[in-house]
This record gives C-alpha cells, sequence and structure tokens, in this order.
C-alpha cells in the first residue's frame, strides 16, 4: 500500500461498461475528469444492447443505448479498455487506489481491426453464440454483435490444442483437421506447409505423437490424425503433380549451402528459400531425401511421394547436387556460400563387436533397407532371416523380409516384448504378418564357413535390475549357448551419427555435432548452422523437419545481420489445453466412432511393397476429422490470417499486464441471470421450445438470430405464446427470495412485441401479480390487455412436451374455482429471476468490501448518499447494488457520479 | 407437424457439427428450396439440430428464405449464390 500522495493516472476508474458504467464515465467525463472505462468483454453496451425494446415506450434498444456506446466511446476524457480484467484494488492511504489489471490477448490488433468480419465469416470452428444467448451458433474469431463498439473481432483461445502443442514441428493438426472437417484441402496442405514441407512423407511415415496425447483418447480412441494427413496429400498431390508456386519474387543475394538433403537439410532449404535466400544442397547419395528415400521401406513411403515432397523444395529455386560428398564446412564458405547447414543425419551402422561380423551374410540394416529399396537386395526367398534388435529399425527390416519372400524371420532381442524401443503398433504388425519374436537371446558370435554365414551362436538372457533408461537390464544365463542355423542376419542394434568429416571442424561429443539448443548455431563459426539427427541422435522424421525449420529461421536472421536473441514461433505457443476440462465439457457427447483407415488383407500385404494403408475416401476423412474435439477453440487454421485486409491478426499477441493509480472508483459490472435449468419441471434445457426471456428479446430484436420470430424446435412461427412469470425469483427453491423488479414488464413488452410481430398468435401470461409501480408501467400493463393479451392469475408448475411437440403447461389457478389447468402452448417463455454480480468482492481483499443480506454490494446509506460503498472512494452504480429497470439504473449511475465527484474534490482539496 | 424428440444435444456438441452438416444441407437447398422440417425427414436428425445449423448459414449470407411461412407457419429457404471474390486473398 502506497502512504504518500499519488500521481494518478485517471481521475476515476470505472468498472464495467454496461448501461451504469457508461452512464457514469460519461457524467464524470463531462465534469472534466479524466475517466477510464474498463470492460471484460470485447464490446461495451452489457446486456441492454442485446434487448429488442425497451419498456414502457418500446423505444428501440439500440436507439437508446447505441448513442451510450458511442458517448463513452468517443468523449475526450474517457479512455476504454475493453477486453481487460482487473485483478485487484488496494486503497492508498492517501484516498486513491492502486489498480492491477491485464488486457487479455484478442490475437487481433483492435486500432488496425476495421470490424470487416471476414475473419469470422472464413473461420472453421463453431461454438454456441452467447451473444444470442446460445440460440444460434457463432465462430470463435467473432465480432460479439452488429453494433459492438469497438466494432473488432476477438478469436477465442483456451490453449493450445495438444495435438499441435505435442507435435515437435508444432504442426497445426488441429488446424488442418477443421480445413478438412470444412472441405478445404488445399488450405490443409497449404497450412501444413507452414512447419513441415515434406507432407506426403510425414502422412505415410510419421509415428504421428499427436494422435498419442489426442484428447479423443479419453472417450474412444485417437482422432486419426495422420490418416486424415494422408488424406489431403494425397487429394493434393493427384490435382497437383507439381507445386503451384516458383521461386519467390524477393530474392536475396545470400547464399547458403545445405550438406545432406534428410528431411532437416530438405526443411531448412524450404524455409531459407521461402526467405529469399540462394540454396544449394550437397547429397552424398545419388538422389535426395537421405533416410526417406533409402531407409523406410516403400510399403510404408514410397520413392514416387518422397520425390514429390522434394518437389515442395526445388519449386522455390533450391539446386540439390547429388553425388556430392562434402568433408568440410569451411571449404563451402570458400567456395562463396555465407552460411552452411550441416545436416548428415545418423545412418552409419554400429557393430556389435563379436566375430564373425565380417562374414557374407551379416549386413547392417541402413545397408539391407537401401539396397531392398533400390531392388539390390540378396534373394532371401525361402531362407531364414535373423534380425537382432527390438527399435523401430528392426522391425522394417523384417516386416521387408517377410515381403522379400523369406521363410522364415526372426526377431532376436535380448530383453523382453515389454521392454522393445519400437512402437507397439509396429510389433504387432509385424508379428500379424509372420515375424517371430525370439526374447530374451543375445548372438554371441556369427558362425560359418569359406567367408559365409551358416549360423548364429546366442546366449540366453535373463532380466536383472533396471537400468538408467528404466528398463530392466538383460543379464546373460551363463552356458546358455545355442546355435541357430540362419541364411542372413540384419543387425538393427541402433545407427550413429555420420559426422566423421566433421568432428574436426565443429564441436562434437560421441560424434554428435554441438550446436546451440536454441539457434542451432555452432561455437567455432557463427556461420556455421548443424541440425538434425547428427546433433540430436536418431529420432522421428518430424523432429529432424522441426530442426530444419528452426535452423532456417536462425540463419535468417544471421545472413541478415540480425540478432539470435528473436524467440523462435515455438516460444509463443500456448499452455497446452487442459484434456479434463475438455473432456469434462464433453462427457454427455454421443460417442463418435473412428473411421478406420481402409488396409490391405494381411494375405495379400505380406507379398508386396506396395502401401498396406489405404487412403480415406473425401467422406470418411470429413468424417474422422468430425471426431475433433476443438481442444484449443481455436483450431489456427489460419483462413483468418490469409483473409484480412488489414494485416490485424496476430497470433504472437500475449495478455499484457498494466498496474496504475486512479483517484477513485465506481464499480458497475451489473448482475447474473438465473439459469432456468434450476426449475427443473419447466423444461428448460430439455424442451427446445421453453426458452427464457433474454431469448425471447433476442427473437423479437431487428438483429434476431432468425429471420422472424420463430420457435427454435423446428422454425415454425408460433401460434400460442405463454408467458410464465417469477422463475426464480421470489422463489425460496432457489434461494433468491427477491423479486426481480423488472420480469413484469419486460414480459409485457414481449406479448406486446409479439402482437406486433405475429397479429394472429394468442399471448397468455401466467402470473402471481402484476408489479407495474412506475411512471407509465400500469398504462403500459393496460394497454397490453386492450391489445387482446390474456392475463391468468396462477403458478406454474410443470411443463411437459406433447406429443404433437406442443407443451403442455400445468399451473395453479389463483382465480376463480382455483385447481389445477392444464393449457397447450407451441411456445412458452419463462420470465427468470436475477443473481447478484459477486465478481467485485473478489477484487479487494476478503471481507473489504461489504455485501447486503442479499450479497448484493451494500450502499451504505440509499437514500442522502446513493452509490456509496463502505469503502472511502470506492462507489457502486446500477444493478451491482441490485436489479432496477434503465430508466433508474441511469439516475442511479448519476448519482454514484456526483458522489465520485465529490470525493474527489474532497480528497485534493478542491 | 413437429415430433417429439426426447434427447436434446448439448449446444456446444451441435455446433461442433455444424461444418460437417452445412454441405449436406446446402446440397439439398442447391435441388431446391425446404422447410426445417422437411430437411431433418431428409436427413435424419432432430429439426432443432437443423435450426441451429441452418441459421448458421443465413447468418453468413449462405440460405436466406423465401417469401412468407407456409399455411402452417413454416418458412422454406434457399440456396443462395455467392459473388466470386473479386481478389485474391493476400497470402
Amino acid at each position: 500500500m502506497k502512504t504518500d500522495k499519488q500521481k494518478t493516472d485517471y481521475d476515476v476508474m470505472v468498472v464495467g461498461a454496461g448501461t451504469a458504467g457508461m452512464e457514469t464515465a460519461a457524467s464524470l467525463g463531462d465534469m472534466g475528469y479524466k475517466v477510464l472505462l474498463v470492460e471484460k468483454k470485447s464490446s461495451i453496451g452489457g446486456k441492454a444492447i442485446l434487448l429488442s425494446k425497451v419498456f414502457p415506450t418500446l423505444d428501440c434498444a439500440s436507439c437508446i443505448i447505441t448513442p451510450k456506446m458511442a458517448a463513452a466511446a468517443h468523449h475526450p476524457n474517457i479512455d476504454v479498455k475493453v477486453y481487460t480484467e482487473v485483478d485487484e484494488i488496494t486503497r492508498n492511504t492517501d484516498g486513491s487506489f492502486a489498480v492491477e489489471m491485464h488486457q487479455k490477448a484478442s490475437y487481433v490488433d483492435f486500432d488496425a481491426c476495421t470490424g470487416c468480419g471476414q475473419c469470422e465469416e472464413i473461420c472453421t470452428v463453431t461454438v454456441p453464440d452467447e451473444y444470442n444467448y446460445d440460440l444460434v451458433t457463432r465462430r470463435v474469431a467473432h465480432i460479439p454483435f452488429p453494433q459492438a463498439v469497438p466494432k473488432t473481432a476477438v478469436i477465442d483461445r483456451r490453449g493450445e490444442a495438444p495435438c499441435t502443442f505435442t507435435c515437435p514441428s508444432n504442426v497445426k493438426a488441429s488446424g488442418y483437421i477443421s480445413l478438412v472437417r470444412a472441405g478445404r484441402y488445399k488450405e490443409a496442405f497449404n497450412l501444413h506447409l507452414q512447419n513441415a514441407p515434406l507432407v506426403g512423407s510425414l502422412a505415410r511415415a510419421c509415428y504421428a505423437p499427436c494422435e498419442s496425447d489426442c484428447t479423443r483418447c479419453g472417450k474412444e480412441e485417437t482422432v486419426h490424425i495422420r490418416g486424415i494427413k494422408r488424406f489431403f496429400s494425397d487429394y493434393y498431390y493427384e490435382e497437383h503433380p507439381e507445386p503451384e508456386y516458383g521461386p519467390v519474387e524477393n530474392q536475396l543475394k545470400t547464399k547458403v549451402a545445405i550438406v545432406g538433403s534428410g528431411p532437416a537439410g530438405l526443411s531448412a532449404a524450404f524455409y531459407l528459400a521461402r526467405n529469399g535466400h540462394q540454396v544449394t544442397i550437397f547429397e552424398a547419395e545419388t538422389q535426395a531425401g537421405g533416410m526417406l528415400r533409402t531407409a523406410i521401406p516403400a510399403y510404408r513411403l514410397p520413392n514416387e511421394i518422397v520425390d514429390r515432397d522434394i518437389k515442395n523444395v526445388t519449386a522455390l529455386g533450391v539446386e540439390i547436387k547429388c553425388n556430392t560428398r562434402v568433408k568440410s564446412a569451411a571449404s563451402l564458405k570458400k567456395e562463396g556460400f555465407d552460411a552452411v547447414f550441416v545436416a548428415t543425419g545418423a545412418s552409419d551402422e554400429r557393430n556389435m563387436g563379436i566375430e564373425g561380423e565380417d562374414l557374407e551374410g551379416v549386413m547392417g540394416c541402413m545397408k539391407f533397407l537401401r539396397e531392398t529399396k533400390i531392388g539390390d537386395a540378396p534373394d532371401i526367398k525361402g531362407k531364414t532371416v535373423v534380425v537382432v534388435g527390438g527399435g523401430n529399425s528392426a522391425m522394417d527390416p523384417a516386416r521387408s523380409a517377410i515381403r522379400m519372400g523369406a521363410k522364415k524371420v526372426i526377431i532376436m532381442y535380448r530383453r523382453t516384448r515389454d521392454e522393445m524401443p519400437a512402437h507397439s503398433w509396429e510389433i504387432e504388425g509385424a508379428i500379424d504378418e509372420g515375424v517371430e519374436l525370439m526374447e530374451l537371446a543375445n548372438p554371441k558370435q556369427f558362425v560359418g564357413k569359406d567367408g559365409k554365414l551358416e549360423g548364429v551362436e546366442f546366449l540366453k538372457m535373463k532380466l536383472g535390475e533396471p537400468d538408467d533408461s528404466g528398463r530392466r537390464r538383460p543379464e546373460v544365463i551363463e552356458g546358455s549357448e545355442s546355435t541357430l542355423p540362419v541364411d542372413l542376419v540384419v543387425l538393427a542394434i541402433g545407427l550413429k551419427p555420420s559426422t566423421t568429416d566433421f568432428v574436426d571442424e565443429i564441436e562434437s561429443e560421441w560424434g554428435l555435432l554441438k550446436s546451440n539448443e536454441k539457434t542451432l548455431q555452432t561455437k567455432k563459426d557463427p556461420s556455421i548452422f548443424a541440425g538434425g539427427d547428427c546433433v540430436t541422435n536418431p529420432t522421428m522424421i518430424v523432429n529432424a523437419i522441426a530442426q530444419g525449420r528452426r535452423a532456417a529461421f536462425y540463419m535468417d536472421l544471421h545472413l541478415k545481420g540480425e540478432s539470435l536473441d528473436a524467440p523462435f514461433d515455438t516460444d509463443f505457443l500456448l499452455e497446452k489445453t487442459n484434456k479434463d476440462a475438455v473432456l469434462e465439457e464433453a462427457k454427455d457427447f454421443k460417442p463418435r466412432s473412428p473411421v478406420l483407415q481402409p488396409m490391405m488383407p494381411l494375405d495379400e500385404r505380406k507379398k508386396t511393397f506396395d502401401c498396406y494403408e489405404s487412403v480415406m475416401t473425401e467422406e470418411e476423412a470429413r468424417q474422422e476429422a468430425h471426431r475433433c474435439m476443438n481442444c484449443g477453440e481455436c483450431s489456427q487454421c489460419m483462413e483468418c490470417v490469409n483473409v484480412c485486409p488489414a494485416f490485424c491478426i496476430d497470433f504472437k499477441m500475449t495478455e499484457r499486464p498494466r498496474s496504475l493509480i486512479v483517484g477513485a472508483v465506481v464499480l458497475s459490472t451489473g448482475y447474473e441471470v438465473l439459469d432456468p435449468a434450476a426449475k427443473e419441471l419447466l423444461g428448460y434445457g430439455r424442451i427446445p421450445d421453453v426458452i427464457d426471456g433474454l431469448q425471447m428479446d433476442r427473437l423479437l430484436a431487428p438483429t434476431r438470430p432468425y429471420n422472424s420470430v420463430l420457435r427454435p424446435s423446428d422454425g415454425k412461427e408460433p401460434e400460442s405464446i405463454a408467458i410464465v412469470l417469477c422463475n426464480g425469483s421470489r422463489d425460496h427453491t432457489v434461494c433468491n427470495p427477491l423479486c426481480c423488479r423488472i420480469g413484469c414488464m419486460y414480459s409485457v413488452k414481449h406479448a406486446q412485441l409479439v402482437m406486433g410481430a405475429l397479429p394472429l398468435a394468442d399471448v397468455t401470461i401466467y402470473y402471481i401479480d402484476i408489479r407495474a409501480f412506475g411512471k407509465g408501467y400500469d398504462e403500459f400493463y393496460e394497454q397490453s390487455k386492450g391489445m387482446g393479451v390474456e392475463f391468468v392469475k396462477g403458478k406454474a408448475s410443470r411443463i411437459r412436451q406433447l406429443e404433437n411437440g406442443n407443451m403442455e403447461l400445468q399451473y395453479e389457478d389463483m382465480e376463480g374455482e382455483g385447481g389445477l389447468g392444464k393449457r397447450e402452448h407451441d411456445l412458452v417463455v419463462l420470465t427468470v429471476g436475477f443473481l447478484p454480480n459477486t465478481e467485485a468482492f473478489g477484487l479487494f481483499k476478503p471481507g473489504e468490501l461489504e455485501a447486503d443480506e442479499h450479497q448484493y454490494v451494500r450502499e451504505i446509506d440509499p437514500i442522502s448518499e446513493p452509490g456509496r460503498t463502505n469503502i472511502d472512494g470506492l462507489f457502486a452504480a446500477g444493478a451491482i447494488i441490485g436489479v432496477r429497470d434503465i430508466p433508474d439504473t441511469v439516475l442511479h449511475a448519476g448519482a454514484a457520479a456526483t458522489q465520485a465527484a465529490t470525493y474527489l474534490k474532497q480528497t485534493r482539496g478542491k | 407437424m413437429s415430433t417429439v424428440k426426447t434427447h436434446m444435444r448439448d449446444m456446444l456438441e451441435i455446433a461442433q457439427d455444424e461444418f460437417i452438416m452445412r454441405s449436406r444441407i446446402l446440397d439439398i437447398l442447391k435441388e431446391e428450396p425446404k422447410t426445417i422440417l422437411e430437411l431433418a425427414e431428409i436427413l435424419d436428425y432432430p429439426s432443432r439440430e437443423i435450426t441451429v445449423w441452418l441459421f448458421g448459414l443465413r447468418r453468413y449470407g449462405e440460405v436466406e428464405e423465401v417469401g412468407r411461412p407456409d399455411v402452417d407457419g413454416y418458412f422454406k429457404y434457399e440456396f443462395v449464390e455467392k459473388q466470386e471474390e473479386e481478389e485474391e486473398s493476400h497470402a
């Protein structure tokens, strides 16, 4: 707490920009005070701007409220801060207030947004529209309502979708899924290119960590994200055998050399070339693609797909020089390259260091897979093959050997299946295809004759204590040697970095090149960068792609002479969405069965290297995309960014905290509306044509969600409308003993407006008593009777839906003979009670701001000092002290403004 | 005449279906205008849900009502041919 006299940022802060807040701010502004008007929503106007008309004059609510919104927004003495929440208010000893607040991230630059609405129209995620009280939907990129002030869009985000968050390259899976759901396949492909250029390869060969983290796993099974990607990548490549683009227009003179054309090198080349750099890739092999081309079997990734993916890169002007082994990064610089990216991968084979490894018939898995893919593999038809190892790299040669006609294929592994590092589905796939597992066995030596392999002498193993990896350590069972006759042994015991040419000029450890984790820049020469498997050890394709993209970002900065302190786009990721919260929200949703990617029958699969996974049909892909739970709300499909003419959408926007000092504070945060579902027997939330008064106001408003006054269940113009008063007001069953004070009159307003809109409709108001206490109110009530509105004195007890879709309303007849009455209606409107908004109490120390017995803010002397609270300098305006109609709210706001002005005069001595 | 549907799905769940249903609704309306009840019958979805999706389409100008409601109080809605965008997006 500050004790000295504070210099204030504003004379008064008004919290809440509904009718009372706007009026208070305008009054104080007119008096010459500098006012800060804070509103947590993205528009000022409160609930009143959403009304149809106001009683008893039936003036258009927009005509009443919009000028007040404009007056507040454009007043020279008022600063409006929307989408801003006050976090804490502390009174200083000099009578001023210290305020902590934050402006929420809207992801739209309010100053630049023109309110054109194009982002909303193209947005691919729909949610219930709270501004139409859930009668219709809106998009997550949205302008709240047509009269919004400021008229700017905001984008709802509640976190990073787990799929996107988990992907090493942060490919926006949620985004392309929502695009596929919307039938926009080309856009899905282009979105993928933003984070990874090798779309086709990933669609077939990615291990899809996104699927492991999919929220849908908590209900049924994961959304088949890779299957969806396979659909749109195949669709796009079929439509576009060649890329649609060429080199970028703004070509730079900077030259970049990339060593290695695997996923990391290709990815770096793509993003560097997109930025205009002249890129040359050097590849030692005869063709580009690295492990994609040589190590992944064709049944998972055909070379035609690798070729098409590479075209995405070369179309930008990237040159690939094959059969060119680079032995020094420094030599490339001497040749005139301004920067070098070393991405040589990790495809060197590890040896077991046992006897017989040099025998003909013993080979490494990389060699075996490479030769298999280029058609130069040994003939193993009818022979026995042993693959040593338990990782994914063991599964590929084993499953390939099955396809090559081997009589018997055995995976020999020193631990058990449970400890195998290979993915479970890879192991299952191998077993399904006929591969045998030999667990707890390890070669001791390879035996042969005349230099040719004849068998494997192996030892039986047992599991000991867990090692550093957490897996139980394999231990030799002495004297357990056996010999297995085999024709071919494939060693899949791990790979090491292919870095022998660079370890002298780039810092390294255990063969791995060392580069800065964030920038991938090497230490000895800042223009040499290194990334991918040669830095990380072998990982997934998408990891290498992520490294390439990161390298490109920082190389681009380096080449432009800019600081490498700049954050990479992954630094702007939101926290991962709380999956439990999403699942809780969807706990009653119907299950959505997965669309399984069609598979080639097992018998056929074993005989061919053709892809065994088939592509989904368009309908299947959309249906599968439809299973996405929109975890992050906004899917980041980026369509809004693509169409925004003002370039004002910024997904890097963050929350902006602010501290300030104000001379006085006026709270005007309004009221809450009771959820009519609390009155269970009245059917709200169960029967679609039982709506509440706020929804009725929307149906009657000029900016209504439908084209007329229609009932929500089927769009019919209702013929018999019941309006039921006092639901949750004067009602101890929901702990709300207060009369809502405005329900009678706004229901009479509804009745009159309905009769104007639907002249043939019958309108019945069920009431306990009519409270028409204000000026002109009783006349308004009498006028409605004269128009033909029927008033039934009776308390509604139950509403049930009839077979014909209409509702039977049961009520206790309080006039005439009494008893239980029943009437049939085709639309029922519940006039609901209101509740205090208790948010304001949380801004102060517990108990500091006093409440009245109904939990509204306590006005210490409503008669002589309206608006004054128990805290000196803190005032309350409007419905925060008790619900009232608009004229009374305006009047009370004026009183609160006067009180605040008086306080400022007193504390400042003038 | 509307039929009774006992289970009313959560509005968020209905909203999540909108993008998959909109093309189905538009395909029908491209043929000829329909009421919400007619669409509900063809698509075999509750008319309440069709109402939500249809007015999602109307909001963005993809369908509009035809004239006055019929004697039972139902409007027909028709597909609106959108003008081709004159300018490409800047992306």
